[in-house]
């Protein structure tokens, strides 16, 4: 059970499509109830492999050992003749890096199925493509396999075009290509990179095995791994029993890349008159940034956030943007660390832009989803920010930050969703003194509001000051990003604070006005369901707002590990 | 005197016991042309209830080819000269040889299929045009001599003219004379330049020595323009830049049985035919790297740019088959072993991808043969099974996992990547970049279809077609092999790694 574990994760909710698909139509009830119950057995899943993960585990984030509840089978490989083999595993596994994404994956698509609830229109359609949805979300964040990932990364991209082009709003149509397109720009981005890597990359188990060097069913020691590389990086190992992989692990190696490759550390090649690996960074940097989304690869965002049914909103917001911090962590900042310090001022100062560029937009908006989006996208600017200070603290923060935000994120989505099932309108300037008329619901507002903006006690207060010390740390730590970056960066927090506090004002204070009167009588307090919904966020967010350290412990090796890998290899 | 007539004798019974020796080796090709015969006879000898009697013999013929292409599969070793040397027969060509029976059969099926069942086997004109042009691709794959080459290929685009042709409608007849039209400028134009190229060299033989050596010595201009002009007829069978011009009016007026026929198995014939010519010819002064990557990169780029405004199916896969031809010749302009079998697998796929496509599409096909974009409108609702089927088919020739497609154009431009690491070539990085990101610009018309059956609502005006069982099922089998060869493509590489085919 605990070895396949991360497998059943994957397919738990793929099983609960197949079922969705069976159910004939005259059981349309049930779909929600499988959609439900897989997403709760997922979760089971997830919480289980969190309680049997070691924290203790040391080791930089590019060896194997360092991984836990790990699987890995050949799932097809190919001759090239002279060239060698190439291999694609089933490979996938959890570090600290991983971990607490997946965890909050599975938290956020079972409140998303719990959110769906409501949906009565093509309901086969729609559950069916949010487990199949979920599968794949799960999938990306535990597969180390770069093709599997990317398996899981494309594949990410179809319900969710569905979901919003069906389900969505009355220009559901134009935001789900658009979507579909940019996502799909950023990826073929990282297919180019891909490619160039798995070019360059051996796998030295393997290619051990292929060689003769030591048995097939041998568990080789790393002192064996040590030997191998050297023996390829002398070229004592014929070509042809070299094993190019996709492993990311191995690829974050820089022994394991071949002797004079294409994008190996020593490479002298150059793309356009630029260093080839500064290039292959920058391309999987924006096709990251683009999921991300960070300025100027954002523009998508607000029409998919806007023009999706709430639970999709929710899932998009809450999840998807983190593969797009995942990405930069797993793939352009541990394939290519020499490249991101170089370029870390860049990545700091668009990240550092996104925080401001987000807010002053959210100010501007008269839609409250509008608002969140933006809101978004200013969070998003601390990820790259805590990223590019390239220090523990900085890298903790911006991992704090995500799984923060995919809570925060929710409760807002979920929160301007209420509204909108009662009145289908979202405009600001629509609505005045809402506490007199529901009081509960204000409370929640002011809840959600207050830990966006990132007070103390909430989960957003931990993940941006991490990122600010970091920050601060970076240029006498490694040199990474100047001072005046965090400063500036203040700035957002007071937006922030701007732009929720005088929205709270408009809408839920004063005197009870709404546009249309009619409204009245629908604007009813919250239900049971939107309680369940909202009341575990609630408690999560505290939670991890009062005790960081449950999370902290998770992944606080592996980031070590992480930034370690990173300051060896520009040291060097 | 009597010595020289005597030698002559002798000569010649030489080359007939040769010929007879290899009548074994040809054995699918006679095959052909006898079933050609036997249709041809039959059509005369009854008058009326033909079909049931053209379909047996038709598939008796395809089967009886296959397996007798099956058999020399095993027994042939090295690659054989046959003819007098007019044409090669290696496993390349058989394999080739194989995957064009494939196509007719599957083209066959879709006359089965369509809703004018009657026109296609009510005489046996089109089937004996349909074995015409199989005939004329098998000759293709094989060609090494340029006379055979152009032979093969007029007989191609002959039968092809007529298929286009058939329906004897105003479209179609303004369709088949464009075509033929370009075809005749397009041939003119290769047989003048291979008049050159024997000019220059003294013989017709492509793969020979005395070809090779005699181009040597042939100054720099006179000699681009002769493999230029020669080029040129092959690129127009394959349908890529400039060439590409007659592909919307044929696709979207002929029936599209045929136009699933010819869409394949004349663009791979093409293929190969360039693969041969291109590798044997390995001249220092000719780059045919930079000149095939520029067509390739305007193909894929014109193609896929045209489809996006396009109101009719059939227009719009026209385009998209523009694109494909660029895709399909990436793998070749790597130059490499591993770019020959990732061009050897995109074929099949794109083989399996088009027919499963046009099987689909031929569903909405209205009365007057068109599919215009309409008739797609909240099908998806009604039909979510055949939508599906469309969605992942639209998937796999955007080339997107989890479809055999993304492993198609994952080889290819892995291949491209490899030799532009190896010899530094600056436009191999271009194809790599232009063509991955043309990728994204297709998804936006190949969704067109999905899209159209998923969020919109049906008009009224256009009548439902049946669809039955037999076509879901059809559809289903169509489409299995593009998911199956993404989760398990290493079998088919490694049969296709196995053949020699230039190299």
């Amino acid at each position: 059970m605990i070895e396949n574990l991360l497998t059943y994760i994957i397919f738990t909710p793929l099983i609960g499509a197949l079922v969705i698909l069976i159910l004939p139509k005259a059981q349309s009830h049930l779909y929600r109830v499988v959609a439900l119950v897989s997403m709760a057995l997922t979760l089971m899943l997830v919480l289980m492999a969190v309680s049997n993960f070691d924290a203790s585990v040391e080791g930089l984030t590019n060896s194997e050992s360092q991984l836990q509840l790990t699987q890995k089978t050949e799932w097809f490989s190919i001759e090239l003749g002279s060239l060698g083999k190439f291999s694609v595993d089933y490979f996938v596994g959890v570090d600290g890096l991983n971990l607490s994404l997946l965890l909050l994956a599975a938290i956020v698509l079972f409140i998303g199925a719990i959110a769906s609830w409501k949906i009565e229109n093509k309901k086969k359609g729609y559950f069916g493509l949010y487990l199949l949805l979920s599968s794949s979300i799960l999938g990306c964040f535990v597969a180390l396999d770069f093709f599997l990932f990317y398996l899981f990364f494309e594949f990410m991209l179809l319900p969710m075009y569905f979901l919003i082009g069906i389900w969505g709003g009355p220009k559901r149509e134009y935001a789900a290509i658009k979507f579909f397109i940019y996502t799909l720009v950023g990826s073929i981005l990282i297919l180019i990179v891909m490619i160039g890597l798995y070019n360059s990359v051996y796998d030295p188990i393997k290619t051990g095995v292929e060689a003769g060097v030591f048995d097939a069913t041998q568990k080789p020691t790393s002192e064996m791994i040590i030997q191998i590389q050297s023996s390829v990086q002398n070229g004592r190992i014929d070509v042809s029993n070299i094993v190019k992989s996709f492993n990311m692990i191995s690829m974050a190696d820089e022994a394991n890349y071949l002797p004079d490759s294409f994008l190996g550390k020593t490479s002298l090649s150059e793309i356009f008159g630029q260093p080839a690996r500064w290039i292959a960074f920058l391309a999987l940097l924006i096709g990251f940034a683009i999921k991300l989304p960070a300025f100027p690869f954002h523009t998508w965002l607000p029409d998919a956030h806007v023009e999706a049914p709430t639970p999709v909103s929710v899932v998009l917001a809450g999840i998807l943007l983190k593969i797009g911090g995942y990405g930069i962590i797993r793939t352009a900042f541990s394939f290519f660390p020499d490249a991101a310090f170089h370029y870390s001022w860049l990545i700091g100062f668009f990240g550092l832009f996104s925080i401001l560029y987000g807010a002053m937009n959210a100010l501007a908006q008269k839609d409250l989803k509008k608002l969140i989006a933006y809101s978004s996208i200013s969070h998003m600017g601390f990820v790259l920010l805590g990223l590019a200070a390239m220090t523990v603290e900085g890298v903790t923060g911006a991992i704090y930050q995500m799984f923060s935000h995919g809570l925060i994120s929710s409760m807002l989505f979920l929160i301007a969703g209420v509204i909108y099932d009662r009145t289908q309108d979202r405009g600001i300037e629509n609505y005045g003194g809402l506490a007199h008329q529901m009081p509960k619901y204000t409370v929640m507002v002011t809840i959600a509001f207050f830990a966006s903006l990132g007070l103390p006690g909430f989960s957003g207060f931990i993940a941006e000051l991490m990122v600010f010390i970091g920050a601060f740390k970076s240029f006498g730590v490694i040199g990474a990003i100047p001072y005046w970056m965090p400063i500036v960066a203040t700035l957002g927090l007071v937006l922030a604070a701007g732009y929720y506090l005088w929205t709270l004002q408009r809408m839920f204070f004063g005197k009870f006005w709404v546009k249309d009167k009619a409204w009245k009588e629908s604007l009813t307090d919250l239900n049971t369901r939107e309680y369940v919904m909202l009341i575990p966020l609630v408690v999560l967010i505290l939670w991890f707002g009062i005790y960081p350290a449950t999370l902290l412990n998770l992944i606080g090796n592996s980031v070590e590990g992480f930034v370690q890998l990173l300051s060896q290899s520009i040291q060097k | 005197m009597i010595l020289a007539q005597s030698n002559m004798i002798d000569g010649l019974k030489d080359q007939l016991q040769n010929l007879t020796a290899d009548i074994i080796w040809i054995a699918p090709e006679i095959t052909l042309v006898i079933t050609l015969v036997l249709l041809l006879v039959f059509d005369l000898l009854f008058k009326q209830n033909k079909s049931t009697g053209i379909i047996i013999i038709s598939l008796a013929g395809l089967i009886l080819s296959t397996l007798l292409l099956l058999s020399s599969w095993d027994q042939l070793m090295a690659s054989q000269l046959l003819m007098g040397g007019l044409i090669k027969l290696d496993q390349g060509a058989v394999f080739f040889k194989i995957l064009f029976n494939v196509g007719a059969v599957l083209s066959l099926t879709m006359m089965l299929r369509h809703r004018k069942k009657d026109f296609f086997f009510s005489s046996s004109e089109p089937l004996i045009l349909v074995f015409g042009l199989l005939l004329g691709v098998y000759l293709m794959t094989m060609a090494v001599n340029l006379l055979m080459v152009y032979v093969s290929v007029e007989l191609v685009s002959i039968c092809s003219y007529l298929l286009v042709g058939i329906y004897k409608k105003r479209s179609n007849s303004e369709a088949a004379i464009k075509y033929l039209l370009f075809g005749a400028v397009a041939s003119a134009v290769m047989i003048y330049g291979m008049s050159w190229l024997y000019g220059f060299t003294g013989t017709l033989d492509f793969t020979s020595v005395q070809f090779i050596d005699g181009l040597h010595l042939v100054p720099l201009l006179p000699l681009s323009l002769a493999l230029v002009m020669t080029v040129a007829g092959f690129v127009f069978k394959l349908g890529a830049f400039p060439f590409h011009i007659w592909s919307p009016d044929v696709y979207e007026s002929a029936p599209t049985p045929f136009v699933a026929l010819l869409s394949t198995l004349p663009k791979l014939a093409a293929l190969t035919l360039i693969f041969r010519f291109v590798q044997g010819m390995d001249l220092e002064v000719v780059n045919w790297q930079l000149w095939l990557s520029i067509i390739a990169i305007a193909s894929m780029t014109i193609g896929n740019f045209s489809a996006l405004w396009q109101k009719d199916a059939k227009r719009m896969l026209a385009y998209s088959s523009i694109a494909q031809a660029g895709f399909l010749l990436v793998g070749l302009i790597a130059f490499s072993e591993s770019g020959e079998t990732a061009a050897l697998f995109y074929g099949v796929i794109y083989l399996a991808m088009n027919f499963a496509v046009f099987f689909l599409i031929q569903l909405f096909e209205n009365e007057e043969g068109r599919i215009p974009f309409d008739a797609f409108k909240g099908k998806g609702t009604q039909e979510p099974w055949i939508g599906a089927l469309l969605l992942i088919i639209m998937i796999s020739l955007t080339g997107l996992p989890p479809t055999a497609g993304f492993n198609g154009k994952l080889f290819v431009f892995s291949a491209i990547w490899e030799s532009w690491e190896a010899n530094g070539q600056g436009v191999l990085l271009w194809v790599f970049i232009f063509g991955l990101l043309n990728t994204a610009v297709s998804l936006f018309y190949y969704l067109k279809i999905p899209f159209l059956m998923f969020f919109k609502k049906p008009s009224e005006d256009i009548s439902v077609n049946n669809i039955s069982q037999l076509d879901r099922f059809w559809g289903t089998l169509l489409v299995c092999p593009l998911l199956v060869w993404f989760f398990k493509s290493d079998g088919v590489l490694n049969l296709l790694n196995s053949i020699n085919f230039v190299f």
